[in-house]
């Protein structure tokens, strides 16, 4: 027995979903249970209790697959990396979602794992937070009651990722003219945790930087921007040196918190190369 | 033969058959010991030190007795306090290891009692409940204080020291003063797990009344295991019987008796016979079965300024665990292999494997080779950098060659190695990329390593013995001890036995590693399948051949001299004129005037002699292996990262049985080569290992590989079956030092302790970068 | 409570407690061994099964939660006794060694394949990075997947 006894419920819509979210006491969601299985598994041989009640967000139809039009995309909680990673959707500034999506874990996993888990799960160093941000994207919800809200993804990570309900989908603005580089850098000796995950985008009218948006992830904390970094960018025109000089304007308490020499250094080595692509290839 | 045969598979030495076991393992119909599952079948579990060093005070196991669904439970007092240990012929003081300790434990993780229940469940229930106490005592982790007088004392060893093992030569300090070049330097060789996908597993069942013991189990050796058992046991051989499985990889951790096989047994006695299923959990792999040896090398070379290796000096410090496992042969490889390598007359070197209250060190994949070989091969090409002279043609003026006898008395007979040099220098195109590619920060590197088969350090004997049993119809039976753990060794000695016995591959099944029913064989380590199980299954083919000949030659009146089988047919060896079929002759053995089984028997020992371990001299295998292996490398300056381009691995392997299995081979050792480079790191933090599983310990996976190119140069062995020599874990030698050295021609700096890791390479940069402005 | 699977075409009723993982359904309760553990981690892949024409760890996988589905293991690759051309190819590339992780190699490269027989190395390297193979056959692997595919086009056309 690898796990606790438990008990499944799998609603069928999403209204049920959230109204059950609510109700079940001592409830996890299980969406594409990349991480809770192996969570539930490790709690158990170190003794502890895992969940009662297991949320299963299976059946629920309403919550898988992306749509677009004209003003943006919406990408659903269920979705899993691999259909994000294949959808004809991700065109403009959709791209980076795919240079995302290849670089998270292993095959398997992204045949699995979900969209709303990799965004929503509170494990810091995950993948989709930075991009999400980077996109400006906004995150939906549904309260039991049916009632829908909604917050950027910048101000959910900034509030811990927290959410009393349940995570449906986001949408993304269509943006043709954003330039956009993600960088993950993987930590040597593991698979999956990377050491450090960043984001850059920009949009170029005139040549200039503008609309900037710096979002960062040490791994050791939520997703963050760096507002003095965009700040000094924005208003720039295009030059090879700008990334150099960029790296006089970091908010250094981002990098270098619970940051060794090798990360810092791997920060500065990144933030530097993707300012510099965006330059020198537009 | 009903079956359909294959003309292709006549002659099958030198050809790639697809192995003799393909169709079972691809459509998971093969059973490994994981697999194996009975009715009534009981869960055992093992349980185990929190404690890295402290006394047992007591020990009350009754709650856990009286759970319902427990139906045994065990501790030292049910066994008879008999000691093993793996190397106990030659080193008596190294059988430290109790199956279930009595007095003290020694690392997290030492077992000290076992239970068997209806389920996990129950059995983990039931070890929560056993009552231990301890009494915690002071404990060392570190090699060089663990040798301080200070140190708390592990077992009866003064300053914690398992084995010393001298090697003296010649006089190096009054050479080394001769010498035009001295050069010294330390390195740090990291400990790496054999980390097997299949865990250790075993299902023990005790027969009380037949007074039969057997264990179904995942090992590389199932007669040492079997010796093992017998003897902490009190058991006969004959009444212990240890079936090896087909195994989920081995790499040098499934080679002894662990204490789980020991209390599988047991608790199948105490529970009245039910069988009893133990299986390691991946965390368990991790920490209570065998590690590498961590190792701080030392060594100091002298040379004349033409290149040429006067005198070695050094000390090899190795961190041994809790136990001594097989410490003492680890310890003399990570030496001796030198002699293999380099023509020296004068060195002097001490090797110390140290007890720790780490998880116990053993024979992984490479026996201290693949240590001494970062060691050895990094140190020569600093010297060459040194002075200014090209690493080839360094080594090329050092190298040990064919037909010589070594300081230490080795007999090297066939020896490739100069010509695994140069075709491994013209494949890779060395001299266009040699110090020529600093501008993209590509590099080259070579390293060159050689191998033994065999090593008698555990037996007086190293013996295997094999039967071929030829059946009425045609169909051939081989049964060898010899362990094939996924290296192919059931389809090599299948071709091997059916070589000699002159008919197709298609005839042959082989049965291996049963003690109860295939003759003696040591196991899978140190090489030495192919070569000496190899000569066993040849021997045995020959014998079966000559007694069919006999009969033949009866019948017919002619001379047995004069007949030969080849290809199916009876022939007449002068002219190679056919006499008749083989399926004929098989009748004639089995028609009414003869009525004889043939049963052929093939016993092999290699020729070797016994090593003084006062210094190291002796002719420790029955033939050598050789290889050079050169790295091409591109550096990334920002990011730390080394890319591996491409690795030419030039291999004397004597003669290629399966061509396709001895690349298999090269290609698997190199890339867990590039593991140990790079990334196979166990850390530990005062004795618990912090990356007991897979998600923290990386392995090779599919992504990141090399181009890999092997160059096979058969040089023909005189002592090994059809020419072979072996092929098991040499290619995993010399990869850190080639990649090590290619790193140096494509940076300039220099990395002398493992893993290799982008953070070392930005701070060795910048090193040298502060190096510079301060000399400008 | 009861659930259905499908397992390699054949219906399977079963009553389940509910925390039971698909891999010990498989193993356990169906005897279906061929589907290997080597971690309990998503680390390995030797769990690997196909669900939906996706390769799956079935060690996270719980059992409850696929009610209705249709998985393939290993055992249900070969015809008879013809091999599946996956199952042929890693025989006659040498690829198979000690063997374990060959079932989940097996069935994350049959997934690949059938989606598309003529994958480039890249694709085929990111098929399989999440099976360990610790022997280290990767070479041989590779060529296996890559002849595979070869016959499997040339069946289809």
């Amino acid at each position: 027995m690898l796990l606790n006894p438990l008990t499944l419920h799998s609603p069928k819509t999403v209204s049920e979903a959230a109204k059950l979210y609510k109700e079940l006491e001592d409830v996890k969601v299980l969406a594409g249970g990349t991480f809770l299985l192996n969570s539930l598994k490790l709690l158990k041989t170190k003794g502890t209790k895992t969940s009662k009640n297991i949320l299963s967000l299976a059946q629920v139809d309403e919550l898988k697959g992306m749509r677009a039009d004209a003003h943006g995309l919406t990408i659903k909680a269920m979705t899993s990396i691999t259909e994000i990673f294949e959808s004809p959707l991700l065109v403009d500034n959709f791209q980076i979602i795919r240079t995302v999506c290849r670089n998270i874990s292993t095959t398997p996993i992204r045949n699995m794992a979900s969209f709303g888990g990799n965004l929503t799960c509170r494990y810091t160093w995950t993948e989709m937070p930075v991009v999400m941000i980077a996109l400006n994207a906004t995150m939906y919800f549904m309260s039991p009651q049916g009632a829908v809200s909604q917050i950027s993804a910048e101000d959910f990570f900034k509030n811990n990722a927290r959410s009393e309900h349940l995570f449906t989908h986001v949408v993304i603005p269509r943006e043709t003219q954003a330039r956009l580089v993600y960088r993950r850098v993987r930590k040597m000796s593991e698979v999956d945790q990377p050491l450090l995950t960043l984001c850059v985008k920009t949009t170029l009218p005139e040549k200039q930087w503008t609309k900037t948006r710096i979002v960062i992830n040490t791994g050791s904390a939520f997703a963050q921007r760096d507002y003095q970094l965009e700040e000094f960018l924005n208003g720039k025109d295009l030059s090879s040196t700008l990334g150099q000089e960029a790296l006089d304007h970091l908010t250094t308490t981002i990098y270098d918190t619970r940051s060794n020499e090798y990360k810092q250094h791997m920060f500065r080595v990144c933030l530097r190369q993707a300012i510099e692509g965006i330059c020198t290839s537009n | 033969m009903k079956t359909k045969m294959t003309q292709e598979y006549v002659d099958p030495v030198g050809k790639s058959v697809p192995r003799i076991d393909g169709r079972g393992i691809v459509t998971g119909q093969t059973k490994y010991a994981f697999d194996v599952s009975f009715p009534n079948m009981l869960v055992g579990k093992m349980l185990r030190s929190p404690h890295a060093h402290a006394k047992i005070i007591s020990i009350d196991t009754s709650k856990a007795e009286a759970l319902p669904g427990v139906k045994a439970v065990i501790t030292a007092r049910d066994t008879h306090l008999i000691k093993f240990g793996s190397n106990e012929y030659f080193f008596p003081h190294t059988v430290d290891q109790m199956a279930l300790e009595v007095d003290k434990v020694r690392y997290i993780g030492d077992e000290i009692g076992a239970v068997a229940a209806v389920d996990e469940e129950t059995a983990n229930e039931a070890l929560k409940l056993i009552d231990v106490q301890y009494e915690i005592l002071p404990a060392v982790f570190d090699i060089e204080e663990a040798i301080k007088p200070t140190a708390p004392m592990i077992h009866d060893s003064l300053n914690n020291l398992a084995v010393i093992l001298p090697v003296n030569f010649g006089n190096p300090e009054r050479v080394m003063k001769e010498a035009d070049y001295v050069r010294e330097d330390k390195f740090w060789c990291p400990v790496a797990h054999p980390a097997p996908l299949e865990p250790h597993v075993c299902v023990g069942q005790w027969e009380t009344f037949a007074n039969k013991i057997t264990l179904w189990s995942s090992s590389q050796a199932p007669f040492k295991c079997r010796e093992a058992l017998a003897k902490t046991l009190k058991m006969d051989l004959n009444d212990v019987r240890v079936i090896k499985m087909a195994v989920g990889g081995g790499f040098g951790g499934k080679l002894e008796m662990l204490p789980m096989d020991f209390a599988a047994c047991l608790l199948s006695k105490k529970s009245g016979g039910l069988p009893v299923k133990i299986c390691y959990t991946r965390e368990e792999e991790f920490i209570a079965s065998r590690r590498k040896h961590g190792m701080i090398y030392k060594i100091k070379t002298g040379v004349k300024k033409d290149g040429t290796i006067l005198a070695i000096t050094g000390e090899v410090l190795a961190d041994g665990g809790a136990y001594c496992s097989y410490g003492p042969t680890v310890l003399a490889a990570s030496m001796m292999r030198i002699f293999m390598v380099y023509k020296i007359q004068h060195f002097r070197m001490s090797g110390y494997r140290i007890y720790t209250n780490n998880p116990i060190s053993g024979a992984m994949r490479g026996f201290g080779g693949v240590q001494s070989g970062f060691a050895v091969e990094s140190h020569m090409d600093m010297i060459a950098n040194d002075l200014g002279m090209d690493p080839i043609e360094f080594r090329l003026k050092n190298i040990t060659t064919p037909n010589m006898v070594t300081v230490n008395k080795m007999l090297l007979t066939t020896n490739g190695l100069r010509e695994c040099i140069e075709k491994a220098k013209d494949a890779s195109g060395w001299d266009k990329k040699r110090g020529q590619q600093k501008n993209i920060c590509r590099g080259i590197g070579i390293g060159i390593a050689a191998d033994v088969m065999g090593s008698k350090m555990y037996k007086s004997h190293e013996s295997a013995g094999a039967i071929v049993k030829v059946e009425e119809d045609g169909s051939v039976y081989l049964f060898t001890g010899a362990a094939d753990t996924g290296q192919g060794s059931n389809t090599a000695l299948s071709q091997i036995a059916a070589q000699e016995l002159g008919v197709s591959y298609s005839r042959i099944k082989c049965k291996s590693g049963d003690t109860e029913i295939t003759p003696f064989d040591t196991g899978s380590f140190a090489s030495r399948v192919t070569f000496i199980s190899g000569n066993a299954a040849l021997l045995g083919g020959r014998d079966a051949k000559l007694q069919i000949l006999e009969i033949v030659a009866k019948e017919h009146n002619l001379n047995i001299a004069d007949l030969d089988i080849k290809a199916e047919k009876v022939i007449f060896r002068k002219d190679g004129k056919v006499l008749m079929s083989f399926d004929k002759a098989l009748e004639l053995c089995y028609s009414f005037n003869y009525g004889k089984q043939i049963i052929g028997r093939g016993s092999y020992n290699p020729k070797t002699t016994p090593i003084d371990f006062r210094t190291g001299e002796g002719n420790v295998s029955g033939s050598y292996g050789f290889e050079a292996q050169i790295a091409e490398v591109e550096v990334n300056k920002e990011t730390g990262e080394v890319k591996v381009l491409d690795i030419w691995d030039a291999h004397d392997i004597g003669k290629a049985i399966n061509p396709q299995s001895v690349e298999s081979q090269i290609e698997g050792s190199l890339a867990m080569g590039l593991g140990y480079t790079f990334y196979e790191d166990m850390k530990f933090k005062n004795g618990r290992v912090l990356n007991a599983n897979f998600a923290n310990y990386r392995v090779a996976r599919s992504i990141g590989l090399p181009k890999m190119h092997t160059i096979l140069i058969e040089t023909n062995d005189p002592e090994g079956p059809f020419g072979a020599k072996g092929m098991g874990e040499a290619s995993l030698l010399p990869t850190s030092a080639a990649i090590a050295n290619a790193v140096e021609d494509a940076i300039g700096v220099r990395i002398k302790d493992l893993p290799i890791t982008p953070d070392k390479i930005i701070k060795a940069l910048k090193e040298k970068q502060a190096q510079t402005t301060a000399k400008a | 409570m009861h659930i259905q699977l499908t397992i390699n075409k054949k219906l399977y009723d079963l009553q389940l407690k509910g925390h039971e993982t698909l891999l010990e359904v498989l193993r356990d309760q169906l005897s279906l061994t061929g589907t290997k553990s080597a971690c309990q981690e998503s680390e390995c892949g030797t769990c690997t099964v196909i669900i939906n024409g996706k390769a799956v760890l079935s060690c996270i996988s719980l059992a409850a939660n696929l009610d209705g589905a249709e998985i393939r293991t290993i055992e249900g690759l070969a015809d008879g006794d013809v091999l599946h051309p996956v199952q042929k190819a890693f025989v006659e590339q040498g690829s198979v060694q000690c063997g374990f992780c060959i079932p989940g190699m097996i069935m994350s490269a049959t997934a690949l394949l059938e989606k598309n027989p003529t994958p480039t190395q890249t694709e085929v390297e990111y098929a399989l990075d999440g099976n360990i193979c610790r022997c280290a056959g990767y070479p041989k692997i590779f060529d296996a997947v890559h002849a595979a595919g070869k016959e499997m086009k040339e069946q289809q056309g």
